[in-house]
C-alpha cells in the first residue's frame, strides 16, 4: 500500500483531464509555475460534491487538528471540458469576504479552487472499495459506490480493513498536498 | 382528512411548473437543495390533504411547497387544502417569490415573513400545524433539524401537528441516527410520532442523487401546556455544525437584489449581436 494511502488517511479524490479547453499537461506546467512563484497554487474545479465551505474546509481542518494533511489524489481521464477559459479575478474562503488573486494565479473556467503545494506526478493504485465518504450527505458511503455517473470527486477516508476482490481500483497519477485555507470560492470581478 | 381522489395529473404538473418557473436558484451553502418536480406534485397533494382546513406554518420553504399547495387548491386541481399558509424563511428571494406569486395568482390564503430561525419566533403562535424541510443534520446529529422543529412547535403554541421532511436512506448510517434523535426530541417536546412515510422524495443533489427523504408526522400529546414564549437560539453547541461540520450560521438574511424583470433571464447573462442592416 503506498505511503499516503494508509488507514485513516484523508484524500480528496478527483478525476482530471482537459479543463476549460486546456490539456492536462499544460495545466500541470502552469500550476507548477504558480507554486514556485506564489508559494501555493490554486487547482480549479466545479460541481457540488466538494463544496469549499461545507466539505473541503471542515474535512481538512479535522486532519490538521491531529497534525495530518489531506492529499489531492488525481486520476487522469480522457475528457472534453468545454467551459470557457475565463480567468477568475477574486477568491474567498466564505463567499462573503473577497480578495484579488495575485497576477501569477490563473484559475480558469471554475467556481472553486483547491489550495495546493508539492504537486508531483506519481504512479499508485487507489482501491475505492477501501474508502468511505468522510462527511456530508453521503457520509459513510463506500468510495466504489459513490464515484459513479457524474460524481467524479469526493472527500474520502481510507478504511482500516481491506476488501477482498475490489470492484473499483483506480490509477493515481498526480498528487498534491492541500494546504490552508484548503478550498476557496472564485469569481469574476463584481462591478 | 379527506380521502385521496384522482387528480388531473397534467394540470397538477403544469401548476407545479408555474411555481418552479418563479422560484429563485438554490444556494447550496445554506442547504437549499430542491425536491424533484414529480415528487413536489405528490408531496403537495399529501400536505394539502393532511392540513385540509387548517392554518399551516412553513418553517423555511425553499422548495416552495407552500406556493404549490395554495395554487393547486385555488385552481381547483385539489378540492382540499389549508385555510391559511404562512411561509417563514430567511431568504428574502423566497419570501418575495411567495408574495409575488400570491399577488399574481390571487392566492389570498398565502403569505410570507422574512424570519431567521435562530431568532425568537415572531408569532402568531396559534397555527394548527407546521411543515419543515430543514438542513438534514448529517454533521450535527440532527441538531439543525431540531432547531426548525422547535420553531414549528412554537408556531403551534405546543398543540398541533407537524410534518418534517428529513433524509431516509437504507444504506447510510447517519440518516438513521438523525431519525432517532429527531423522534426523541419530538417526544421530549410533548409530541408523538403519528406516521412515517419512508423514502418518498428525491432531490437535485449532485453528490447523492439517490438520497431520499421521508415525511415524519408528529402530533401533540393531549393536555400539553401552551407555549407562549419563544427565545433566540444562541447556544454554540447547537450551532457549531449547523450547515455542516465546523460551519455555524453567519448570515441573518439572504437579501434579494431588487430588479424589474423577475422571472426573466438576467441581463448580465447575455448580450445582443444585431443583424447587419441591408
Amino acid at each position: 500500500m503506498p505511503e499516503i494511502i494508509k488507514p485513516g488517511q484523508g484524500l480528496l479524490y478527483m478525476k482530471v483531464g482537459t479543463h476549460a479547453k486546456e490539456p492536462l499537461e499544460e495545466i500541470i506546467a502552469r500550476k507548477t509555475r504558480e507554486i514556485e512563484q506564489n508559494g501555493v497554487g490554486y487547482w480549479g474545479y466545479g460541481g457540488g460534491t466538494c463544496h469549499p465551505q461545507t466539505m473541503v474546509q471542515p474535512f481538512a481542518k479535522d486532519y490538521e487538528k491531529h497534525g495530518g494533511v489531506i492529499y489531492l489524489c488525481m486520476q487522469e481521464m480522457e475528457s472534453t471540458h468545454f467551459a470557457e477559459p475565463i480567468r477568475a479575478d477574486e477568491w474567498s474562503t466564505d463567499g462573503i469576504e473577497w480578495s484579488d488573486f495575485p497576477e501569477v494565479i490563473e484559475v480558469r473556467g471554475s467556481r472553486y479552487a483547491l489550495v495546493i503545494q508539492n504537486l508531483r506526478q506519481t504512479e499508485m493504485e487507489l482501491v475505492l472499495d477501501n474508502t468511505k465518504v468522510a462527511l456530508g450527505n453521503s457520509m459513510g458511503a463506500r468510495g466504489n459506490k459513490y464515484i459513479r455517473g457524474r460524481v467524479d470527486k469526493a472527500c474520502l477516508e481510507v478504511m482500516g480493513s481491506e476488501v477482498q476482490n475490489p470492484e473499483k481500483v483506480v490509477r493515481i497519477g498526480l498528487v498534491a498536498d492541500i494546504v490552508a485555507p484548503y478550498a476557496v470560492h472564485v469569481r469574476n470581478r463584481q462591478n | 382528512m379527506p380521502d385521496p381522489k384522482e387528480i388531473d395529473l397534467r394540470a397538477a404538473i403544469n401548476a407545479i411548473s408555474d411555481v418552479v418557473q418563479n422560484r429563485p436558484r438554490p444556494l447550496r451553502e445554506f442547504d437549499q437543495i430542491y425536491m424533484k418536480t414529480g415528487d413536489m406534485v405528490l408531496q403537495s397533494e399529501i400536505v394539502a390533504r393532511w392540513a385540509n382546513g387548517k392554518r399551516l406554518a412553513f418553517i423555511g420553504d425553499g422548495d416552495a411547497i407552500g406556493c404549490c399547495v395554495a395554487y393547486l387548491h385555488k385552481r381547483g386541481i385539489l378540492d382540499y387544502g389549508p385555510s391559511e399558509i404562512a411561509v417563514f424563511d430567511f431568504d428574502e428571494r423566497m419570501c418575495s417569490t411567495v408574495t409575488r406569486f400570491a399577488d399574481s395568482e390571487s392566492l389570498t390564503t398565502l403569505r410570507s415573513h422574512l424570519y431567521n430561525v435562530l431568532e425568537r419566533f415572531p408569532g402568531p403562535m396559534d397555527f394548527e400545524c407546521f411543515y419543515t424541510n430543514p438542513p438534514w443534520g448529517a454533521s450535527n446529529n440532527g441538531e439543525s433539524v431540531k432547531v426548525f422543529i422547535q420553531r414549528g412547535i412554537e408556531a403551534t403554541g405546543g398543540n398541533g401537528e407537524g410534518m418534517v421532511v428529513i433524509a431516509d436512506d437504507p444504506e447510510l448510517e447517519w440518516p438513521k441516527r438523525v431519525l432517532a434523535k429527531v423522534q426523541s426530541y419530538a417526544i421530549e417536546s410533548g409530541f408523538y410520532i403519528q406516521r412515517m412515510m419512508p423514502s418518498l422524495h428525491s432531490y437535485h443533489l449532485d453528490d447523492n442523487p439517490d438520497l431520499r427523504s421521508c415525511n415524519l408526522v408528529f402530533r401533540s400529546v393531549p393536555g400539553n401546556p401552551p407555549i407562549t414564549i419563544s427565545s433566540p437560539i444562541t447556544d454554540s453547541a447547537r450551532l457549531s455544525n449547523f450547515y455542516g461540520r465546523d460551519n455555524p450560521p453567519r448570515v441573518r438574511f439572504v437579501r434579494e437584489k431588487k430588479r424589474l424583470n423577475y422571472g426573466k433571464a438576467h441581463e448580465d447573462e447575455y448580450s445582443l449581436e444585431l443583424l447587419e442592416k441591408k
